[in-house]
């Protein structure tokens, strides 16, 4: 019994490893702004400048779901309408143009920002209001608003607590949503919001620690409203002046690293226990892992014959198309004959039958049932030892 | 313990409980009441002021106004100075339909103005429409017309509005230019800059809020006609809007009434029956004016504030004063019984700030008030301010009135419960015909108190002191409608005849009460008693309920019937020393009487009683002012208890 729970605890160590190691296979971002009204301009233009930025590194808008309580642009305050900008020097629209806000005005709730990241939607909800993450997908979370102790206000009317954020990220890794997860944070007392995250795989920061607020970086004198937040700010720095193509090897520890806490006017704080290897493991992950698109695709080997390989395919797409002609030709000479001759349709139909199953050709056959049949006999064995040995340990 | 045998013994001595005690506690609420008053300008009892609001975001964005809006300024002035050169009168017209014209001559400035009877130009709202049509507003006028006191006062508004580009109509901000301003000068430069901004603001696209710009005649009935027709809550002699726009968020009052450059601003904010506006427009004022635009802020009449404490507790005082008597202050004040919240910016002093930089004080103003999401309602409501960056809320200043209204109410039930018993120590023995009306009341009470060797219950003899009280509360209404039905060139014999009336008054009816009015049987001590009992319950009753209405009102109502708490029928002293002693009590109070403190006043400050009675009565036919209800209604009938009480002590 030992000697089993050693081998499954080295097997489960095993595929651990491999799976943490494993690259991921898509890239999701979540962005959200939880606050409405024109005087929190700037939650909208932080949300606004990482979904460029993230746009920019090669997320697809499909992969990319975008929260926006207000809308600012349309705004009758706004004095450049149909614009919204994160630097007074306002120079990039963040909504000149490709503008996909997936969630907008009273759509953004906490019940739903939960059920998209749980999937907990109704069929008929489309593609673009889902998260389609899956166990491959390194995942990017991005809320801005105002918050507190462990909440974070949504809309003036309701708000989501540390322990809800936390039990939906693991709810995600029970689902096999996500490979690995980028939490990002800019509220006031924003470090609390993921003191509780308990699902593995999760980077988190935030802007701020507890009893601490999160400035606004600057206004605008023309706007009449304070266009971005500082912690925002420096992180957007970093990514628009470091990481400037999809192919960037700066890491996390270099965005992490940028953090000045005399400009930022709080103090930031980084989570890594969750992540396995902690924080040299976590490190090194590149920023273009959450931020950019990095698609991998497995690539094979062109001349295998193994079973699924490609020649294999190609074989038995040939036969196919030997075997639907030869078929065609069949029904053609049914149809002629049977406008001569009703009575020989009995006959062709019985010829018909003749065409049984086709046998593989392939020389493998035999290796195949003996890997078959060694599965079975491994199968029968591990059964039969743990029979003998449980009984002997309760002996 | 010792507080429960200390209870016990107080029990026992009814002399002290009821005779000195309240004396006691009476004196003491309204020491520590006034004492209160005084500490509130202390930096422990004040507060700072804030913005409450975060929508407003005062000071936030550039102000643009300003270059070549100057030419358009000077443009308009010379326009309108056209028309001033013409000859055509300013466009506010009272006429006085009783008097002759001499006897007008004979009357100071003011009221020569007042009975101005030249023609009412048209020119000057043709003007106005021309032009804020050519800039694009939509306009409108409005004829108006109200009575009061013999004197008509006529007019035309003219307003413009500018309807939000990208907003939906259903809020408003207003901004008022009066061609007389509160202080009845001709404002020459506010009328033109409001026209200059109204050209300015069409121009931009962030209005959320409809812009309107009212052009009154005068600050004291425009506003008003103009804000009641609005609401559809107007008289007859006022026309209806034919052009409105959404529910008004805010207004501001633009007046410039000279033509060199100001030092400061001045910005009042006072409403009809002590009103204000929310606390955080005027911070929001204060806020851009000296930390954006760096022009100083400075607030009732306080021109030299140095933040010392006397300086605050000045501010506090005239801020009180203003409240209490409750007229309106400016053209703003009419705003407030509709809860728009409403101020008005002087630029006063000599200084280098001209009349651009008024202009984008009022454009930031209106960024921020644009900024809100919904009405002004997080700051306070009620306040006293004590420097334009210091006030104290309510719950700091309220108990101090409190306290003052509620020595009456002590008294009131001290007295009650006196006349329930015979007091020994009582300097008055029971005479007969009580004794013969009480033997009632014997039960186990009796006994009890005759237990502890208290003195016995009497029967309260309610009839008399309820009639008198009520009769007295009743015949307050006659100098009320007198003072605002007369035409305004008998207010000053009305006056001193309500001077003679109050010093004969309590003596007859002292005479009339010593036979129980004719009416009932002989009056006793215990109905001298109980009378003072209703009437301060009701003094205190009607100022506590005050207090939390108009703080100053009932603040200075209370300290002057102060006296009325410890004025009572004089007995038990030698006859010569009785009737001097309430002969010189009758002339202290005399002094106290509101015709006399009218009068008082008036001469204090050197304005005539006819124009402040005529103030008076046309604020309580235009603007609803309460003041004169609770003059008349409330301290004159609990006044004159007390004269007739001091005075039964002859009889």
């Amino acid at each position: 019994m030992k000697m089993l729970l050693r081998f499954l605890q080295a097997f489960g160590l095993l595929l651990l490893a491999s799976m943490a190691t494993a690259e991921h296979t898509s890239n999701w971002a979540v962005l959200v702004s939880t606050s409405r009204f024109w005087f929190n301009y700037r939650h909208l233009a932080n949300v606004l400048s990482l979904y460029r930025t993230v746009k920019r590194l090669g997320i697809p808008d499909s992969q990319i779901i975008l929260m926006l309580p207000d809308d600012m642009a349309c705004n009758p305050r706004n004095a450049f309408p149909g614009t919204v900008y994160s630097n007074a020097d306002r120079a990039v629209d963040l909504y000149g143009d490709n503008i996909e806000v997936d969630y907008r005005g009273y759509e953004v709730t906490v019940e739903n920002f939960i059920r998209l990241l749980t999937d907990r939607l109704d069929e008929d909800v489309p593609r673009s209001k889902r998260l389609g993450s899956d166990a491959g997908s390194n995942v990017l979370v991005y809320m801005t608003g105002h918050g507190g102790d462990q909440f974070l206000k949504f809309q003036d009317a309701e708000e989501i607590g540390a322990w809800d954020l936390a039990d939906a990220f693991g709810q995600m890794w029970e689902k096999k949503r996500y490979h690995e997860l980028l939490f990002m944070i800019d509220t006031c007392q924003a470090n609390t919001m993921y003191t509780h995250f308990y699902s593995p795989n999760i980077i988190a920061t935030g802007s701020s620690e507890l009893d601490q607020s999160s400035y606004s970086h600057h206004a605008d004198n023309d706007v009449g409203v304070a266009v971005i937040d500082r912690w925002t700010y420096y992180v957007l720095e970093f990514l628009e002046t470091q990481v400037t193509s999809a192919t960037s090897k700066l890491n996390l520890g270099d965005l992490f690293d940028s953090y000045d806490e005399s400009k930022i006017h709080s103090q930031p704080g980084v989570r890594w226990d969750l992540f396995p290897g902690g924080e040299q493991e976590g490190r090194l992950r590149t920023v273009v892992d959450f931020f950019g698109n990095v698609q991998n695709v497995e690539v094979e080997d062109a001349n295998a014959t193994d079973p699924g390989s490609l020649k294999e395919d190609l074989a038995e797409i040939a036969r196919l198309v030997e075997k639907w002609q030869k078929r065609d030709a069949e029904y053609s000479a049914i149809l002629n004959s049977s406008q001569i001759n009703k009575d020989q349709h009995s006959v062709h139909l019985a010829a018909r039958k003749t065409v049984g199953p086709t046998r593989m050709v392939d020389g493998g056959s035999w290796s195949k049932r003996l890997v078959g049949v060694s599965v079975i006999g491994l199968c029968s064995a591990v059964w039969v030892a743990g029979l003998y040995l449980g009984r002997s340990v309760k002996a | 313990m010792a507080l429960k045998s200390a209870i016990r013994d107080l029990r026992n001595k009814p002399d002290l409980l009821f005779l000195r005690l309240p004396n006691l506690v009476s004196l003491v609420c309204i020491v520590v009441g006034v004492v209160w008053l005084l500490l509130l300008p202390l930096n422990e009892y004040s507060r700072r002021t804030y913005i409450s609001e975060n929508a407003l975001l005062p000071g936030q964005v550039h102000a643009y106004f300003t270059g070549s809006e100057q030419n358009i300024f000077r443009g308009y002035k010379r326009e309108i100075e056209g028309l001033l050169n013409e000859g055509a009168e300013p466009p506010a017209r009272r006429e006085d339909t009783t008097l002759n014209p001499t006897y007008v001559e004979q009357q100071d400035s003011r009221m020569a103005y007042m009975v101005d009877v030249a023609n009412m130009s048209t020119e000057y709202p043709k003007k106005l429409r021309s032009i804020l049509q050519v800039a694009g507003l939509k306009v409108a006028t409005q004829k108006y017309e109200y009575t009061s006191a013999g004197i008509t006062h006529q007019g035309e508004n003219v307003y413009g509005i500018i309807h939000a580009p990208r907003g939906d109509a259903t809020e408003a901000i207003v901004l008022v230019a009066a061609w007389r301003t509160a202080d009845d000068e001709l404002n020459l430069n506010g009328v033109t800059l409001a026209l200059t901004l109204a050209r300015y603001f069409r121009r931009w696209s962030l209005w959320s809020k409809d812009i309107i710009f009212l052009f009154t005649p005068d600050s004291k009935s425009g506003t008003q006609a103009w804000v009641d027709a609005y609401h559809d809550l107007h008289p007859a002699s006022v026309q209806p809007l034919p052009l409105k726009s959404g529910a008004l968020q805010g207004a501001v009052v633009i007046e410039y009434p000279f033509e060199h450059r100001f030092h400061s601003l001045h910005i009042v904010y006072d409403g009809v029956n002590g009103q204000l506006p929310n606390l955080d427009l005027f911070n929001t004022a204060v806020a851009i004016a000296s930390g954006q635009m760096g022009i100083g802020a400075n607030l009732q009449e306080m021109w030299d504030h140095n933040d010392s404490y006397e300086a605050r507790l000045q501010t506090i005082l005239r801020g009180m004063a203003k409240q209490g008597l409750g007229y309106a202050t400016g053209a703003h004040s009419s705003f407030m019984p509709y809860h728009i919240d409403a101020i008005t910016l002087q630029p006063k002093g000599q200084g280098w700030e001209d009349e651009m930089a008024l202009g984008r004080t009022i454009e930031s103003l209106c960024r921020s008030l644009n900024n809100l999401l919904e009405h002004l309602h997080q700051s306070f409501f009620f306040y006293l301010l004590m420097e334009s960056q210091r006030f104290v809320s309510i719950g700091t200043y309220l108990p101090s009135a409190m306290l003052i209204a509620g020595n009456f109410t002590i008294m009131a039930i001290a007295l009650w419960m006196r006349t329930g018993y015979h007091l020994r120590s009582a300097p008055s023995e029971p005479r007969t015909p009580q004794k013969e009306q009480n033997p009632a009341p014997v039960t186990e009470k009796t006994e009890q108190t005759a237990r502890i060797s208290g003195p016995p219950v009497v029967e309260r003899l309610l009839a008399l002191p309820l009639t008198l009280v009520t009769g007295l509360h009743l015949l307050g209404l006659v100098p009320l409608w007198t003072l605002n039905t007369l035409s305004h060139q008998f207010f000053t014999s009305v006056t001193y005849t309500f001077v003679v009336v109050d010093v004969v008054l309590p003596l007859v009816l002292a005479a009339l009460l010593s036979n129980g009015l004719g009416l009932f049987s002989p009056i006793v001590p215990q109905q001298y008693l109980l009378i003072k009992s209703f009437s301060l319950l009701l003094l205190g009753l009607c100022l506590s309920t005050l207090a939390t209405l108009n703080f100053s009102l009932s603040f200075i109502i209370g300290l002057l019937c102060a006296p009325l708490s410890f004025i009572g029928r004089l007995q038990g002293l030698s006859a010569p020393l009785r009737y001097g002693l309430a002969v010189f009590g009758l002339v202290l109070l005399n002094l106290l009487s509101p015709p006399t403190i009218l009068l008082g006043a008036c001469w204090y400050f050197g304005v005539s009683v006819e124009t402040v009675l005529t103030q008076a009565a046309f604020g309580w036919d235009v603007w609803g002012m309460w003041t004169q209800v609770v003059v008349w209604c409330v301290w004159w009938p609990a006044w004159l208890i007390g004269c007739v009480l001091l005075g039964s002590s002859v009889f």
